[in-house]
């Protein structure tokens, strides 16, 4: 019985086209599983950020503000409180900051909730010449030595949380906030009973 | 034996550096050198590569502050580490929790180092297994008829 050349290069390399054919799939799969994974992530710029607090009796806060007055955020228990870390030279938060004055603004009369200013890595008179500019007349605290930002696990501003009456953090931003989302956070909060 | 004399002094040789490198130091440490070496261990939070205890942040700074003060409070290392974990959640930590699904760090390496020395191991036998190859009369003259055959 007589093979000719391509028979006998089949009966050879079979074997090794078995084995490739293996490793292929099993490469394709991992990649499935890989691009899967990543695909069911949470985007990095999805605002919602994670943070041990949640559900969590926020951190004590307290401290002197711009005016001299001592603030405290267990003082304001009984509002939604935005709990906003800022400095004068971060950029996104002097985009923000227009939108925290129209959040303030909008429950100043109905008084259910208000803004605390926290400042980070900065100086009290830079934050008070971006007030001078920007407006805003909500309490701000400076936080030397940066304790606060870490009892709150703050990486960089802005970053903001949002305190329930019950000084239970409900949220945490990463980046800039705008007064609508924060209103619907405290409509879908107040309608959960908080 | 011969033969395997070199894998068991490399063997032995691995075993002796990781008995050397598993090894704590000797002595308790300082409080100070205890705040670096927790420090060493938790990210800068506002730097994404480099540990507390290196970087010159003012974040990096707090995080010093905080855990000195929780030295002299008489905390042990775990309190310590667990209160940044209990603010920041576990990426706080320069090196990945063993537990849950971030051991896949520590465990795929292994799982990949042990499966390449299996392939390794079967491959070397299969290769000392091959018997030597030597052409027949009849071998050469199927590749005679072949190229005759291609040349035609």
């Amino acid at each position: 019985m007589s093979e000719s050349a391509s028979d006998v290069d089949v009966v050879v390399s079979a074997p090794r086209r078995h084995t490739a054919r293996w490793a292929a799939i099993t490469l394709g799969v991992v990649l499935l599983l890989f691009v899967a994974v990543l695909a069911t992530r949470k985007s990095a710029a999805d605002k919602q950020a994670e943070s041990p607090l949640l559900g969590k009796p926020a951190p004590s806060l307290t401290g002197t503000g711009l005016d001299g007055s001592q603030v405290s955020l267990a003082a304001m228990h009984g509002k939604w409180v935005v709990v906003n870390f800022m400095a004068s030279w971060c950029v996104p938060c002097r985009d923000e900051h227009p939108e925290l004055v129209k959040f303030s603004q909008r429950h100043e009369a109905a008084g259910d909730a208000a803004v605390l200013g926290v400042i980070f890595d900065d100086t009290e008179p830079n934050v008070r010449r971006f007030f001078d500019q920007l407006g805003g007349s909500w309490p701000v605290v400076s936080d030397p030595g940066g304790r606060t930002a870490l009892d709150f696990g703050v990486r960089g501003p802005p970053e903001s949380f949002l305190v329930d009456p019950n000084g239970f953090v409900v949220w945490k931003g990463i980046g800039q906030v705008d007064a609508n989302g924060l209103d619907k956070l405290v409509t879908q909060g107040k309608a959960r009973g908080a | 034996m011969k033969g395997r004399l070199p894998w068991l002094v490399m063997g032995a040789v691995l075993v002796v550096a990781l008995v050397i490198g598993a090894q704590g130091r000797s002595g308790p440490m300082t409080e100070a050198q205890r705040v670096k070496h927790i420090a060493s261990e938790i990210r800068c939070p506002t730097c994404r590569n480099q540990s507390a205890a290196e970087s010159d942040a003012a974040a990096a700074k707090a995080v010093r502050d905080e855990i000195d003060r929780r030295v002299r409070a008489g905390q042990s290392d775990g309190e310590i580490v667990a209160f940044m974990v209990s603010r920041y959640g576990s990426d706080i930590l320069l090196k990945p929790p063993s537990s849950g699904v971030a051991s896949l760090v520590w465990a795929l390496p292994v799982v990949a180092v042990v499966v390449a020395l299996a392939g390794l191991a079967v491959a070397f036998r299969r290769w000392r297994a091959r018997p030597n190859v030597e052409v027949s009369a009849e071998d050469r003259a199927l590749v005679e008829r072949e190229l005759e055959r291609e040349r035609a």
